[in-house]
């Protein structure tokens, strides 16, 4: 063989070379979208019917794209969520769409697993980032980026034991109210009824300072989760506010029996609990004894009737290949009006999109599955809440910097330290242990 | 030298096993940990701990093994087949550079040892040529930029030592053990193979300068001979002059004195037969004048023999313009040239020589020979644009041209204080015949 022939050759297999590259690399082209979500609910309730309106928008979405399939893993539970992402992502199988959970969404922005959607968002003409709740929306927001869009969001409400109130002779308090009210009310009501000498019915249950953090406009951690707040005036406030309505139960833990019983007038509850908890079958098994409701949460002096928001969140993977059918998915899920109308029907959360929430229908399809005596929430004060609520932080160490944060703040409580200056060494401590 | 390039080869060869050993040990490494990883159901853990992760292990790994194959078809090309043309060696490096660069982006610059393997091939085939520390420097430069610890500063890179830190403490030390001994082998493996270059390249140099001092010697060998030559031509030329003199010359010669001898003895007792005598030796004397005169003529310069005057200095002027820088102008008014043979062998010498000088010593870019009739004489100017000299110097081939000149009872005059002019006065003998 001479120079030449074997040049010849080397092309040859450079070329041969080439060719499998390319078939290697466009292997999987076929239209088959992926999509990785978990089965029930993401609020802690029971949800029979998780799957519904995933199959309703994979209907739609499939109708209006012809030749292009979406299939997803069903079945796989939300405690499993988060591990069976996590392989899928070290395998390079990231699916083309997928839920976050809120404590995977900053390592799954920060590790890029998540696209970047601003430049989807600014492109896309039919897309008003304006039609979701900023709250909402800035939940799938990190470093100024949107990773990823709410498919639903979950305020958090404030229960209310209609019974006991009417009974101590006090209506249903307004969705304006605010702390002195919670607090005129809670002294008149925390008593000993039976005459034992010890305290048997409270004010509230569950109800601490963070809750009045949030209402009284104070924020605990930065976005990222390497600053912790709990030093700011608001908060400090609200650890003093939290303190006195304790003591007003002298000693007296409040337990969910005695909330269950009917002897504690108000609790916080998730949105998601209460439309489960207002509707059969858990409307007989849970809260029978007594008439409750739900409304917002009691201003702060300093803030609003807020509380805290968690949302759902969706995204697409930065490694897909198909982001253009990804992000028109992603719309139909979180975007499309009559898609997100099926979660008042199926699901226990609400639409982040302004349209859907507030709208008349919503409320049409709340009223269906409650008593006519109940008085159904409104869209507008819904909305409200939603729009001003406190967005939940969303990094891994979240609920260890929170417990570590409650077990100082209980610290102050117990040892009846001052609060100021304790707090001050405690958001240190904090913060400390965020940067580690 | 034969065996060093057998030892370049060894290390470029044992480089290139190196290297496909090392990238895909660490790319078939993640890959397995990513498996271990899936199988003990520590994903998500496993991904809280690190910056980033790398994008499909397995195509990551398949990808690698490809690149790593072009590398070799490359080198297989380039140095067992050999390209013919310089071009394509050259284009094989930058498709190696550009290959290596894609598998150290593949493996997230936790590898990046492949460049040194390019630039051990650059260094080898471009050490020729004076680029060389140009591309030395580049491969420095993106040796270091493609460093993990500098790319990570900007990227989110993965990082195989989270990688290894998924195994228990025992083996974790084995495997970065194996890591570090790969990586620094390859390096090792660098260095002795730039070492091997330079020592080839010293005895390259070495090589040149043994051939430059046997050359010299050779051309000391050349001029003596060139010497010899001339003096044998010399000689040879000597002994023909004697040959010619001898055989004309003497010969009348020879005659002559024997006739007058005759003459001598029969004057007073024959004066008629004696003045017979003579006139026979008269007649000898002739021809002896004619035999010279041939003889002579044999002995001019070969232009003239064939040419006129004026066409022999035209083809002086015109050889000399093409073979040198010297521009040289001719400007004749005293056509026509008929001269006597000696006056033309003068003129045409006196040309030649001053020419000569004009080039050798003074260094002139022009000439300027000038010939006209002034009151029966001949002019003849010849001004160069050289150096000149000062002071004449007798030896600077002036010598002959005054003698040439004396001979036909001309003179002549040097100038050397602009350039150089000879400026010579020729009597001429003008259509005088003297046989």
């Amino acid at each position: 063989m001479n120079g030449r022939k074997w040049q010849a050759a080397a092309c040859v297999a450079l070329a041969a070379w080439l060719l499998l590259a390319v078939i290697l690399g466009s292997r999987g082209g076929d239209t088959v979208l992926e999509f990785g979500m978990f089965a029930g609910s993401n609020w802690g309730v029971a949800n029979a019917d998780s799957c519904v309106i995933i199959d309703k928008a994979i209907e739609k979405f499939e109708k209006a794209h012809p030749g292009v399939r979406i299939h997803y893993y069903s079945g796989i539970p939300k405690e499993d969520y988060s591990e069976w992402l996590a392989r899928k992502i070290l395998n390079g199988e990231t699916p083309d769409v997928f839920m976050a959970l809120s404590k995977d969404f900053a390592k799954l922005a920060s590790l890029g697993a998540l696209a970047n959607l601003d430049s989807w968002m600014g492109q896309d003409a039919d897309f008003d980032e304006d039609a979701f709740f900023q709250t909402a929306l800035a939940s799938g927001r990190r470093n100024d980026r949107q990773y990823a869009l709410p498919y639903e969001t979950v305020p958090t409400l404030m229960f209310v034991n209609k019974t006991l109130l009417n009974q101590e002779g006090f209506g249903v308090p307004e969705n304006d109210w605010d702390w002195e009210q919670l607090m005129r009310i809670c002294k008149r009501i925390t008593k000993d009824t039976d005459g034992d000498g010890r305290v048997d019915q409270f004010g509230v249950y569950n109800y601490g300072w963070v809750e009045a953090a949030y209402s009284n406009g104070g924020r605990l951690f930065d976005e990222n989760g390497t600053q912790c707040y709990i030093h700011s005036e608001q908060a400090a406030q609200a650890v003093r506010y939290a303190n006195e309505l304790s003591d007003l139960n002298q000693g007296q833990k409040v337990t969910q029996e005695d909330f269950d019983g009917g002897r504690v007038a108000f609790m916080p509850l998730s949105f998601a609990e209460y439309r489960t908890y207002k509707t059969y079958p858990y409307k007989i098994k849970k809260y029978s004894a007594f008439q409750w409701d739900c409304i917002t949460f009691p201003a702060g002096p300093q803030g609003d009737n807020i509380s805290q928001v968690d949302s759902l969140l969706i995204g697409i993977s930065s490694r897909s290949h198909k982001k253009r059918l990804a992000w028109e998915f992603l719309k139909t899920l979180t975007y499309d009006e009559e898609i997100q109308m099926e979660i008042f029907r199926h699901s226990q959360g609400a639409s982040a999109l302004r349209a859907v929430t507030g709208s008349k229908r919503m409320e049409e399809i709340l009223r269906r599955d409650m008593e006519a005596s109940d008085r159904v929430i409104d869209g507008t004060i819904l909305s409200e809440v939603i729009e001003n609520g406190m967005d939940m932080p969303r990094f891994a160490r979240y609920s260890d910097a929170l417990a570590l944060a409650e077990s100082e703040v209980l610290k102050i409580y117990e040892e009846e330290k001052n609060v100021d200056s304790s707090l001050k060494i405690a958001q240190r401590a904090i913060n400390h242990f965020l940067v580690q | 030298m034969k065996a060093k390039r057998i030892e370049i080869s060894l290390v470029k060869y044992l480089m290139l096993f190196l290297n496909w050993v090392t990238v895909m040990a660490v790319t078939g490494f993640i890959l397995a940990t990513t498996n271990n990883i899936r199988e003990s159901y520590t994903a998500r853990d496993f991904i809280d701990g690190v910056e980033a992760i790398p994008w499909r292990p397995g195509a990551i790994f398949a990808a690698c093994a490809l690149l790593m194959a072009a590398l070799s078809l490359s080198f297989v090309m380039r140095d067992v087949v050999h390209f013919k043309d310089g071009r394509l060696e050259a284009g094989s490096l930058f498709f190696d550079f550009a290959v290596s660069i894609g598998i150290v982006y593949l493996l997230n610059f936790n590898y990046n040892g492949i460049l040194l393997w390019v630039f051990a091939n650059v260094i080898f085939y471009t050490k020729k040529s004076s680029g060389q520390f140009l591309f030395m420097l580049l491969g420095v430069l993106s040796f270091v930029g493609t460093d993990y610890g500098l790319a990570s500063v900007n990227y989110s890179l993965y990082d195989i030592q989270d990688y290894i830190a998924c195994y228990d403490l025992g083996r974790q030390s084995y495997i970065l053990g194996i890591y570090n001994v790969l990586t620094s082998l390859n390096m090792v493996l660098f260095i002795i193979f730039c070492a091997f270059v330079i020592q080839e390249q010293r005895g390259t140099i070495q090589q040149v300068n043994e051939l430059y001092e046997e050359l010299q010697r050779a051309n000391e060998k050349l001029q003596k001979y060139a010497a010899m030559k001339e003096k044998m031509g010399q000689t040879k030329e000597r002994n023909r002059l004697a040959r010619e003199i001898h055989d004309t010359l003497g010969h009348t010669l020879t005659g002559i004195s024997a006739g007058i001898d005759a003459c001598i003895a029969t004057i007073d007792i024959a004066p008629d037969k004696t003045k017979g005598q003579l006139e026979v030796i008269s007649g000898v004397t002739r021809e002896g004048i004619q035999e010279v005169r041939r003889s002579v003529s044999r002995l001019r310069p070969d232009a003239l023999e064939r040419l006129s005057l004026e066409s022999a200095i035209r083809k002086l002027v015109e050889d000399n313009n093409a073979l040198t820088d010297t521009k040289v102008f001719f400007d004749c008014q005293a056509q026509p040239l008929r001269f006597c043979e000696d006056e033309e062998n003068a003129i045409y010498r006196v040309i030649q020589e001053s020419l000569t000088n004009a080039m050798r010593h003074g260094k002139a870019t022009r000439v300027d020979i000038r010939m006209w009739r002034k009151d029966g004489d001949v002019r003849l100017t010849i001004q160069d644009n050289g150096i000149g000299c000062a002071k004449i110097q007798p030896g600077f081939g002036t010598e002959h041209i005054r003698e040439r000149i004396a001979l036909l009872n001309g003179t002549v005059a040097f100038d050397g204080s602009h350039g150089f002019l000879v400026d010579a006065t020729i009597p001429i003998r003008w259509g005088e015949e003297y046989d």
